[in-house]
């Protein structure tokens, strides 16, 4: 008889996504070991090489990290001083030899929206014309040449997507303080795009509003489950492969002329809320993956995944 | 121009714009002041650098010398708006190195700066990619005594490596600095020629300092 699978989940119960795949995982009798973003009870002695040895200690439990077939993580910060523990684990996370949804360097052009959007136009997807700038007159220029034009943060802190309206225009000066990233508005339907091993589970957004996620501003939303183009959803997978990904989620939008634009790809979605929406499969899904299906046996395997 | 990306702190960045002609500090000040233009649909690419307003084409060459824009150097920024102005500064210098035709070093790989772009979990796997046995890093909260290595540090710039070790290292130190999508590095192995890290953090050596020199000082393609 084989052991089961034993799988760690790193986050906080009342995120949803972290709770729903644990949950899923327990059911089909995985062993989950839970680890919250405090660390409070978590301790360390591990060696990388880069395939990890040693073990942690989860709540009094000692786990040998040779038993530990996947990861999945979502943590938020830990405290100050539990810095060096989360450190431990993201190392551990780089180098776990299993699924890891997502390893913790994979995905980082998210932090910087414009830099992802380098990267999403040179895999050749299209993507809104973008001006980043600390110049008020290059931000006006590029307002007039467009007419209707948006702002957000730079980073991946997130912000409120807002349009360039009248009173906007009246603090353009303002982005000589730092730099502003400006884009072309889109006009379209959302869809978002949650690509996994291979498959893919796309949901269209109804919203009046600007940024869908903050629809108290301006309307309600209402999702539904849809499709795309096997072409799109195809190279979108390739994507999310080759930033190194298990698990993103790609905002589009398509224009009402069939044109997709790829707004961003994030690497730790919050899946839950389209998942209620629609009733996709999401957290099985990652559940499968964590548990062994789908996720190649053999090291050449492994290391062309990662 | 050669850009140094780096704190007015940090004496070997000011070191390097000394020596290169006609290498300028690119401070974290300069990444929030006016004058910057990047965009995707044809406006002439700005830069500001030491204060400076420069074409993109006019920027040959970038060294990088930080991992992060911190939010004290913003001093022009109000205290409370700092923190999200150095995220914001650093996402854009991300960007900027990321797409520019100039010579970057290091260039951005997956969207991270200087060591926090060589992180254990993806030098190892070069390393192991080329063949290269390394030293195991052990990470642990038990108390421990610490041994101290023999090391022995083999320098890289593009093809060509620098340090009085073995040639075997230092063919192996070139083809891992490439592997890991790097140009100039710090390779440091211990006595038995394990690798026990790969490195931006150091001071590039004299040798170093006029290879990087000409490298970045070179006519960019397309100018």
């Amino acid at each position: 008889m084989t052991a089961p699978r034993r799988v760690l989940v790193w986050g906080d119960e009342d995120d949803p996504p972290i709770e729903r795949v644990a949950s899923v995982l327990a059911d089909r009798d995985v062993d989950v070991v839970r680890i919250g973003s405090a660390l409070d009870d978590v301790g360390y002695d591990i060696a990388i090489a880069p395939e990890p040895t040693g073990a942690l200690e989860v709540a009094g439990a000692e786990i040998p990290v040779a038993s530990i077939d996947g990861l999945y993580l979502r943590p938020g910060p830990p405290a100050p001083a539990r810095m060096p523990a989360a450190a431990a684990l993201s190392a551990l996370a780089g180098c776990l030899r299993g699924p890891v949804v997502n390893r913790p360097t994979a995905g980082r052009s998210n932090w910087s929206k414009p830099f992802q959007t380098h990267l999403l136009a040179g895999a050749g997807f299209r993507v809104p014309e973008t001006l980043v700038t600390t110049e008020p007159a290059a931000a006006a220029d590029f307002a007039g040449r467009y007419g209707c034009v948006v702002y957000k943060s730079v980073s991946g802190i997130r912000s409120i997507v807002a349009t360039l309206d009248g009173a906007a225009h009246d603090r353009l000066e303002l982005v000589r303080n730092g730099p502003v990233q400006f884009q072309r508005w889109i006009p379209g339907r959302d869809v978002r795009v949650h690509v996994l091993a291979g498959q893919w589970f796309a949901t269209a957004v109804d919203s009046d509003a600007v940024d869908y996620r903050y629809p108290s501003h301006e309307g309600q939303v209402a999702m539904a489950a849809t499709e795309i183009p096997d072409d799109l959803g195809r190279r979108l997978v390739a994507l999310t492969r080759s930033l190194g990904l298990l698990l993103a989620g790609a905002d589009l939008r398509v224009t009402p002329s069939g044109e997709w634009y790829v707004f961003e790809v994030n690497p730790s979605p919050g899946f839950s809320v389209y998942e209620d929406a629609t009733g996709q499969p999401i957290a099985a899904a990652v559940a499968d993956l964590l548990a062994g299906r789908g996720w190649p046996a053999s090291p050449a395997a492994l290391r062309r995944r990662r | 121009m050669i850009a140094v990306v780096g704190s007015r702190h940090d004496r070997v960045a000011l070191s390097l714009v000394d020596r290169w002609a006609g290498a300028r500090l690119l401070s974290a000040e300069d990444l929030v002041s006016p004058g910057w233009v990047w965009s995707n649909e044809g406006a002439a690419p700005r830069w500001v650098v030491d204060g400076r307003t420069v074409d993109d084409r006019d920027i040959c060459g970038v060294f990088v010398r930080r991992g992060a824009v911190l939010a004290d150097e913003l001093l022009s920024i109000h205290p409370d708006d700092r923190a999200y102005a150095a995220a914001e500064a650093h996402a854009f210098l991300i960007a900027v190195l990321g797409s520019t035709a100039a010579t970057v070093v290091n260039p951005v790989g997956d969207g991270a700066l200087a060591d926090d772009a060589v992180r254990p979990d993806r030098w190892m796997a070069a390393a192991e990619q080329v063949g290269l046995t390394v030293r195991p890093i052990r990470l642990s909260d038990r108390p421990r005594r610490e041994r101290r290595l023999q090391q022995r540090v083999v320098e890289v710039v593009g093809e060509r490596a620098f340090g009085d070790t073995p040639e075997r290292w230092r063919r192996g130190a070139v083809d891992l600095v490439g592997a890991a999508g790097l140009v100039w590095a710090c390779c440091v192995f211990d006595g038995s020629g394990r690798v026990i890290a790969l490195t931006t953090a150091a001071a590039p050596s004299e040798e170093a300092t006029a290879a990087l020199g000409a490298l970045l000082s070179q006519t960019r393609v397309g100018a």
